[in-house]
This record gives structure tokens, sequence and C-alpha cells, in this order.
């Protein structure tokens, strides 16, 4: 009896898996990915390369990279994509300045220029790119068959 | 650990900041990176969410190190010997063990110390306490040291006789991580700590430093007092069989500040030996048996040569043959 209960939850979960579930309840599709940046200076121009991580230390940069599709057959307004960021990665300057940021985890976004933080000692000053917590990008209309990527740079702490 | 934070920021919206110490040396090597996206969207008036796959990184070992010497200035030695002290950094972001090696022969010593041995202040009070700190003997590396933490080592090191007031020298104490140097970006592949690779960071994964001596013989010269022997039996080899003679060589070195007066080599003859008339000598030259007017005196039970006053940074040798009976 224990045995023939066990084969019908297997039977169940085989004909719902994450994929076919996605196809079917999900219009949009998210793909994450991480690239290792390599900065390689040839005749005094810069040019980064994205390679995949196969060594990663302290003090490389990686780009966290989010693809996005309309697979399903309605348009879809008011598109976010929200990524956390990791503990050990502390945003670029360049990505915490270019996006609509958030320094607690979440709650408030903005400017990182306009948000604030609230140090130790109960003093609010400017928030910087390493207290970033989130990012987000956020897309009004994806019509069927809208596809793309955002991303955002961050280094290894 | 650090993803699980995370998504409890993500979803329960938990104000955490700060809650990361960093470390100098970064991310402590093994830790997973690990990503994940969320979209949310409304469709045909509808809220709906998405999450993306999760893409995992493993952080590598970087090797790190540096040395430094701890001593304020140059360490005075005397006849006893003296310690140096350095401090070992980890300056990589995985524990690791460091290969040490000492050099004394720097250009420009007035003499190459001898070194006694390395030690680890395994006690962490700075100061080396024989006996209790741990003696690592040649090949094997320190024990394993955490990344920004440090290791105190001591060199110690004993004079060589001839030196005076003032000579100085100096020695360099290097560091090696154990699981290899090289150039910056070599990777050793699987010997990370953590499980990933290994990689040599911008130090080389290796760093030296120097340590000073200065001698100070506290204002008294020391008298110091070399023999030797040399055989030559009489089958032309060196055994010291009846027949061979045996020629002694003694080595008389003043260190110091100023001068000894009086002073004065003397030497029993062996028992089994008989001393060979007319063969002592001084600097080479050819003393009479006799006590006479020249400096040495020899018979069957021994020698004496007197060397008056000799001043620091001088040495005299007293030679004399015996024959083994």
């Amino acid at each position: 009896m224990k045995n023939m209960t066990f084969t019908a939850a297997l039977l169940v979960a085989c004909f719902t898996s994450p994929a076919m579930a996605q196809a079917a309840e999900r219009p949009v599709t998210l793909d994450s990915d991480m690239k290792l940046e390599r900065i390689v200076e040839e005749n005094g121009n810069r040019t980064t390369l994205l390679v995949d991580p196969e060594v990663v230390v302290p003090g490389d940069r990686l780009q966290f990279v989010t693809r996005y599709n309309n697979v399903g057959n309605e348009t879809v307004n008011d598109f976010v994509i929200t990524n956390p960021v990791p503990n050990s990665i502390r945003v670029t300057d360049d990505s915490a300045n270019e996006l609509e940021v958030s320094v607690d985890g979440g709650v408030n976004w903005g400017k990182l220029a306009d948000l604030t933080v609230t140090d130790e000692e109960g003093v609010v000053q400017p928030a910087g790119a390493d207290d970033v917590t989130h990012v987000r990008w956020s897309i009004a209309e994806l019509v069927p068959g809208a596809a793309g990527q955002v991303q955002y740079s961050g280094i290894v702490e | 650990m650090i993803k699980n934070s995370h998504y409890l920021l993500a979803t329960v919206a938990v104000v955490s900041l700060g809650a990361t110490p960093a470390l100098a040396a970064g991310v402590l090597a093994g830790t997973d990176i690990e990503n994940t996206a969320t979209a949310t969207y409304q469709i045909g008036g509808s809220p709906g969410a998405v999450d993306s796959n999760t893409v995992t990184i493993r952080v590598d070992e970087v090797l790190n190190v540096s040395v430094t010497t701890l001593d304020s200035g140059s360490v005075a030695i005397d006849g006893t010997g003296a310690v140096l002290t350095f401090s070992v950094t980890n300056e990589g972001n995985g524990p690791e063990a460091f290969d040490l090696t000492v050099l004394e022969s720097i250009g420009g010593n007035d003499f190459n110390a001898n070194v006694t041995f390395v030690a680890v202040d395994t006690n962490n009070n700075g100061i080396y306490d024989p006996g209790s700190d741990l003696i690592l003997t040649t090949g094997v590396s320190t024990p394993s040291v955490d990344p920004d933490d440090a290791l105190t080592v001591f060199v110690g090191v004993s004079l060589p006789g001839g030196q005076t007031d003032s000579d100085a020298s100096q020695l360099r104490l290097t560091a090696e991580a154990a699981t290899g140097t090289g150039a910056p970006g070599t990777s050793f592949a699987g010997q990370g700590a953590g499980g990933g690779d290994a990689v040599v960071g911008a130090t080389g994964a290796d760093d030296d430093d120097l340590g000073a001596l200065i001698v100070s013989l506290g204002g008294s010269p020391l008298v110091a007092l070399t023999k030797s022997a040399t055989v030559a039996d009489p089958f032309g080899g060196t055994q010291p069989i009846p027949g061979a003679i045996v020629t002694y060589s003694i080595l008389a070195t003043v260190s110091g500040t100023g001068s000894v007066d009086l002073l004065t080599v003397s030497d029993a003859i062996p028992a089994g030996t008989t001393y060979v008339p007319g063969s002592l000598a001084l600097d080479s030259g050819s003393l009479t048996d006799a006590a006479d007017t020249d400096a040495g005196e020899a018979n069957g039970s021994g020698i004496s040569v007197d060397l008056g006053s000799v001043t620091s940074g001088a040495s005299h040798t007293v030679e004399f043959d015996v024959e083994v009976n």
C-alpha cells in the first residue's frame, strides 16, 4: 500500500516538471548568467571581454546577466526584474549610479544619489555603491515574442 | 548561508546592513556566490511572478603573503647570540601554510651570522620562549595561517668568532605559500582552500624582509681559541698510528673593543705522544724550545707562547708537532 502511494506521487511529479509548468503557466522566462569581465589592453585601447568564470578571486569583476523572453501569446505590462546582490559582491560605481537600486533590502527604491543609510551611531549618510542590496529594471510593456537582457557589474569583495 | 540571508532580504524585506564582515583579503576561498533574479508583471489584469534559474560560482583561493621585520632597528648580538623577529601575514583569502627560508649571506655584510633555529611564536607573546615555541626544522612548513592572520617568526643566530663591536650583518627571511608560487595569475587546479583552485596573487605568493644585527660585546674584548690537528703517518697517509706526526694549530682571535694584555697560549702534550723538539712556531715563524728571549718555550709536558698585548680584530696562530708513540 505504501509503495503504491509512492509510485503515484512520482508520476505526478513527472508530469508537472518545472519546465512544463513554466511553459504552461508562465508567459515570461527568466534566465540568469554570470560572466567574468576581463579587461584587455591592446595598443593603448582597453576592451572588456566577457568570459566564463572558471577561476574567480577577490577583486574580480563579474557581470550578472538576466535574459527575459515573453514566450506567451499576451502582452505583459509593468514588467520588473529584481536582482538581489549577493553578500560577497559590491556593485560597481557605474552600475550603482546608472540603475534603480535599493539600499535597504528592497523596501525603498531610487537613484543611489537620492538614497541614504543610517550608520551605527544613528547618523544619516548618503548611500554608496557598497550599500546597494538590490538592483531592478522596469519595462512598461513586453509584447509576445519580446526578448532582451539586463545586467549589472559587481566586484568580488 | 549567504544565499539564504539574501532570500530573507528579498522576501520579507528584513533590513540588515553591514552584516557582512569583509576581510581585507576578500571573500573567503570556497564561498559560493549565487545569483537568482525575480520578475513581477501584470498580465490580463492579474499579477504574475517568475524566478530565474540560480547560477552558482565558487570563489577560489588567492595566494598572497607579506613578511615584515618586527625589530625596530639592528638587534645587538654578542657571544650568546641573538633572536630576530619577523611577522608573516597571510594576505590571501584562504587558510595557507608557508615555507620559510633564511639567507645569511647578504651583500655588504661584515660577517654572516650562523642560523641556529627558526621558530613560530605559538603562544603569541612576541618573545621567543625556548622549549615552548615551535621550532621549524628544515623543509617543514609553518602551521596553517588563517586569512588576515599573522605569524610571529623568530630567527635565532649565533656570532661567528673574530668580530668586533659595531660589525653589522643582515639576513633575509623569505616566506612562500606552501601551495605554490609563481607569476601572478598562475593557478593550481583543485588545490585551493574550500575546494576550488588556488591562484597566485599580486605578491607572487612569496615575500621577504631583512633583519639587521650589530655586534655589541659589552665593551670587553673576547678571546677565542680554535684548535685543529692534521696527521701525517709514515706511509704517506693520515692515520694516527705509531710514528705518525700530528701537527696542532691553535688560532687565537681577539674580538670586541680595545685589547687584551699578557695573553699566553699554552697547551699540554697529549698522553701517548711525544713533543717533536724544535717544532714550535708562531705565525709560521720558528721559536726555540728554551725559555729564553723569544715568545715561546716547549718541553716534554707542554708548550707555552706569550702573545703579550693583542688588539681586537687581530689573530695569531701557534703550531707544534707531536709524534704518536
